[in-house]
């Protein structure tokens, strides 16, 4: 899919002059591991690579100057197939935040396949959904949190939390691995995120629907205390590619051995 | 305050419609309520409580639009606290939905926008799969519909079936969908909708500020509010429900929970008649009912005297010191609050919750010694292999996949059997009399597995009880 | 990534040729070329060269026998704007946009799946039957497990399936694709183990035009609406 980007680059040169070019997010590189997500493979623990992750979400300020950039991703040209009606529909226009926007605040109203270009554009990807996890874990000192309950208490209390997407980016706490705003400001598209099996019917989803999913080996909850992980995965589960939310941002992530 | 239902007037001229309707609902014939023909189109009259839409009466089945929003919204569960509360339609509990049975009700979910979580229904007077829940799972800043039709009489519970579901019942996803019987419940002077549900905060009861849920006090059933209608108070003071001496009064009375059974009560009254859980056996003179979690009672009695009549859950400190309070004020004569009871902190306040981790499993291959092992291996085998298409009982899918229940084809030949599992079958066959042409694929199975699997098949549904070997498998593959 | 900076190395070269790429195409002069691939989107040449991309010879735009392209009438939603390449199990590489003017039935499922996969091609076939005629339709598989399903594995698969006229087309693309794909069918779908996936059974139905007409979700399902929805587009002529 680097493909559509470069394209759009070459078009850029033609058109509109050198691109002004957005400006990337500082990325802070993640050492890779095991561990036991919510609803990981049939061994239940999964091997993260290293990686590198941005350091905070992608910004309205950087979101504006990728679709100076990419014209076909401006919110009236965007095709329908990749983005539905919501699409960044609190702006004022194409290239024009809405009044009160903080050009710091992370950038939400973004569909799944526009994340992914943004990210594609600058060299970078989305995280995997288990990589996502997998930082995510981590509190200011610790890799993995996840059994502290004031830290999950903390979590589920900033999901609960209106609005918290108009804050600036940083605004929350800095984790371990140096990465900001992964819990209590916007949920985040993964680029796996449609891997959620679940019919949103949860007191069934113990048990995999062998009618409406193919299930191989059915994965279960790993862990009936995480509630927080929970409610990400409903999310996720609910959602679309076409899909822009109002809470819903992103990040990108790269490969190492780039 | 409150809309006051006029039926007085016009009350005798009901008394005799009354009576008929009862009559007919108790000598209903056993017709099959999915075949009550709808006639027209009407949008529900959606309410909040404690308010109940207006009676279906005499009016036939139809097909009734439901339109539910959700909204995830702060507001004051006590003086000074607040608590964002996910709602049905703005409230807690949710809007009011009144059908009589045989109405088609088309359903639309809205997840408000502005909302941070996907949500569903699941409504108990739903038959059909998770209640609606699987068809209604919806994202924010999205809509979804769909139609059931309703069968049974009764007052049921709906609530959010997404997880973590205690969490999104904790936070007051719940409410009641009435569903009349033919020609309406007999007429009253007086409705009211009134919820309990049980409330965990991280703060006690009674400190303030904006509290957020409390997960591991959720989890230990250890309440800081148990209250009717959503809040402290709801019911109380200048909100008080109110009669007139004189006239019948019927509570529609549900508990969202998530955890607690309610010991529902009304100080200074006896109950004439209660649903019993909402359904069509009617007890009379009950003191206190039971309203299960996710569950419901009709509750009637007539006012004789004035005063203040108290809405309890007779679990009684939940009254008392958690909020699980209410008024009927019945005016006649002067007006008195019996009540002014001030708010106390909980005592009772355990830390934590256990972790509860699911096992990981990491079976390694073993080899069965038995036949017994073999049939235990082999129901493994055959659950992960062969149960999509010849389904878990053996009784296959009528001219696509053939039966392996009483199957004389497979009971005929061993070797075949073998040889199908290893290579495949495509073409026609006949089996138990009747043709199936499709194409079965090789399996990619161990000698071992196969013996297994084949062994459980031959001891299972009627078949011959062949012991299937590693070793036959292994002949059969090497072309003997 | 290698293929992509190789790309790059051609774009740079070919730079003042270079048009309006993933954009609608504006009407122009009579005859132009454009890659059969649809390497460049919608990206058209004044002559008769060899695509920049992956070097095939250009195809005349207008008054080509095909006479398929005509960018602008793509409707939004149509699956034809994914630029994403496949490989069929025949060893071709097309794009969806290549299957304009077909009504698609369309199927995500893994080879080596042992669970509902056997029953979904079932279903395929099924359908298949009951719908008649297949002129004019494809019926086409497109697999999770890029990295077993390749080709020739598909290939073997179709053999053995008995699917191997030419209405049956099995896909294979890269991961990325697929999890594109997957996305604009709503298909959910997750590697539970090195070998086993587990995914959302739906078969869509797409019409001429690449947009999404009907989707039958669940297994054990009749298949007479989908088979009678096929046939309604059949009926509805080109």
């Amino acid at each position: 899919m680097t493909r559509t980007c470069l394209l759009l680059v070459s078009w850029l040169a033609m058109s509109a002059g050198p691109a002004s070019g957005q400006s990337s997010t500082e990325m802070q590189k993640i050492t890779g591991g095991t561990f036991v997500p919510l609803y990981g493979a049939d061994s239940a623990e999964v091997h993260i690579d290293d990686f590198y992750l941005d350091v905070y979400p992608v910004t309205n300020a950087q979101f504006v100057d990728f679709v100076r950039s990419y014209p076909n991703w401006r919110r009236s040209q965007v095709i329908r197939l990749f983005a539905d009606q919501n699409y960044l529909r609190t702006w004022a226009d194409d290239t024009t935040l809405g009044a009160g926007m903080l050009p710091r605040a992370p950038v939400t109203y973004v569909s799944w396949f526009a994340a992914k270009a943004y990210c594609e554009c600058l060299g970078k990807r989305l995280p995997t959904m288990d990589e996502w996890e997998y930082v995510a874990m981590a509190d200011e000192k610790q890799k993995d949190a996840r059994a502290d309950s004031l830290f999950n208490q903390r979590i589920i209390s900033g999901y609960e939390t209106p609005d918290t997407h108009i804050q600036p980016v940083g605004s929350t706490y800095r984790n371990f691995w140096g990465i900001y705003d992964m819990h209590g400001l916007i949920w985040e598209w993964t680029s796996d995120f449609n891997s959620v099996l679940i019919s949103g019917e949860s007191r069934k989803d113990g048990d995999t629907d062998r009618n409406l999913f193919c299930a191989a080996g059915s994965v279960n909850a790993t862990d009936l205390m995480n509630y927080a992980a929970f409610m990400r995965y409903a999310l996720r589960g609910s959602i679309k590619a076409r899909y822009s939310l109002r809470s819903l941002g992103f990040r990108c992530a790269k490969d190492v051995s780039e | 305050m409150h809309k006051r239902t006029s039926q007085t007037m016009r009350l005798s001229k009901f008394i005799s419609l009354a009576l008929a309707a009862m009559l007919a609902s108790c000598a209903q014939p056993a017709t099959d309520p999915t075949t009550i023909p709808v006639s027209g189109e009407m949008v529900a009259e959606l309410t909040s409580p404690p308010i109940v839409p207006a009676p279906v009466g005499s009016r036939k089945a139809t097909k009734l639009k439901v339109e539910m929003e959700i909204v995830e919204k702060e507001a004051e569960m006590a003086d000074g606290v607040r608590y964002i509360y996910w709602t049905f339609g703005g409230s807690v509990p949710g809007k009011f939905i009144r059908t009589r049975i045989g109405d088609e009700v088309a359903f639309t979910l809205k997840n408000h926008p502005d909302n941070k979580l996907p949500h569903n229904i699941d409504l108990h007077a739903v038959t059909g799969p998770g209640g609606g829940a699987t068809s209604s799972f919806v994202a924010p800043g999205h809509q979804i519909t769909f139609s059931f039709k309703t069968l049974n009489p009764g007052l049921y519970v709906y609530h959010c079936a997404t997880a973590p579901v205690g969490m999104h019942i904790a936070n007051g996803m719940y409410g009641l969908i009435l569903v009349e019987p033919e020609g309406g419940l007999p007429k009253v002077d007086r409705e009211y909708y009134i919820m309990q549900g049980d409330f965990y905060t991280k703060g006690e009861n009674g400190q303030p500020g904006l509290q957020p849920f409390d997960m591991a006090k959720a989890i230990d059933e250890d309440a800081d509010y148990v209250v009717f209608n959503g809040r402290v108070g709801s019911l109380t003071g200048d909100n008080a429900i109110t009669a007139n001496v004189g006239e019948t009064v019927r509570l529609f009375v549900g508990n969202g929970g998530p955890n607690l059974v309610s010991s529902f009560h009304v100080i200074g009254e006896i109950f004439d008649k209660v649903h019993i859980e909402g359904g069509s056996v009617i007890n009379e003179n009950v003191q206190t009912t039971l309203i299960p979690a996710g569950g419901a009672a009709i509750v009637e009695f007539k006012v004789e005297v004035p005063g203040t009549f108290i809405l309890v859950d007779h679990s009684i400190f939940r009254a008392f010191n958690k909020g699980a309070l209410g008024m009927l004020k019945v005016q006649g004569e002067e007006n008195k609050t019996v009540y002014s009871g001030k708010q106390q902190e909980g005592i009772y306040h355990p830390e934590g919750g256990t972790i509860q981790k699911m096992p990981g499993e990491a079976p390694a291959a073993r080899k069965a010694s038995s036949v017994a092992e073999r049939i235990e291996f082999g129901k493994q085998v055959y659950s992960k292999t062969c149960f999509a298409c010849h389904q878990p009982d053996g009784q296959g899918i009528p001219s696509a996949f053939p039966p392996l229940a009483n199957s004389d084809y497979l009971n005929a030949d061993v070797k075949r059997a073998i040889k199908i599992v290893i290579e495949g079958k495509t073409g026609e066959i006949i089996v138990n009399g009747k043709k199936y042409n499709s194409v079965m694929t090789a399996q990619a199975l161990t000698d071992e597995e196969i013996a297994n699997v084949l062994t459980y098949v031959y001891h299972s549904w009627g078949n011959n009880k062949t012991v299937v070997t590693p070793k036959m498998v292994a002949r059969v593959r090497s072309g003997h | 990534m290698r293929k992509a900076h190789i790309t790059m190395l051609f774009l740079l070269a070919g730079l003042l040729l270079a048009a309006a790429c993933g954009q609608s195409q504006k009407n122009a002069a009579p005859t132009l070329y454009q890659c059969p691939m649809k390497c460049e989107g919608g990206k058209t040449y004044p002559r008769q060269i060899n695509c920049p991309v992956c070097n095939m010879k250009l195809q005349p735009l207008t008054d080509g026998p095909e006479k398929k392209a005509n960018t602008a009438e793509i409707p939004e939603l149509s699956i034809f704007h994914l630029s994403s390449e496949w490989h069929t199990q025949a060893g071709d590489t097309v794009t969806f946009r290549d299957f304009q003017g077909d009504i698609l039935v369309v199927v995500m499922i893994y080879t080596s799946c042992k669970s509902a996969c056997p029953r979904l091609v079932a279903d395929m076939r099924n359908i298949h039957q009951k719908v008649g005629r297949a002129d004019g339709i494809k019926y086409i598989f497109v697999s999770i497990d890029p990295e077993t399903d390749t080709p020739d594995r598909l290939k073997e698969f179709a053999r053995k399936n008995l699917l191997e006229s030419d209405e049956w087309v099995f896909l294979h693309g890269s991961t990325d694709d697929v999890r594109e794909f997957s996305n604009v069918v709503a298909v959910k779908y997750k590697k539970i183990s090195p070998i086993d996936f587990s995914h959302s059974n739906i078969i869509s139905v797409f019409d001429r035009n690449g947009v999404l007409y009907y989707q039958q979700e669940g297994l054990g399902v009749d298949n007479k609406e989908i088979v009678a929805k096929i046939k309604a587009l059949r009926e509805r002529g080109r």
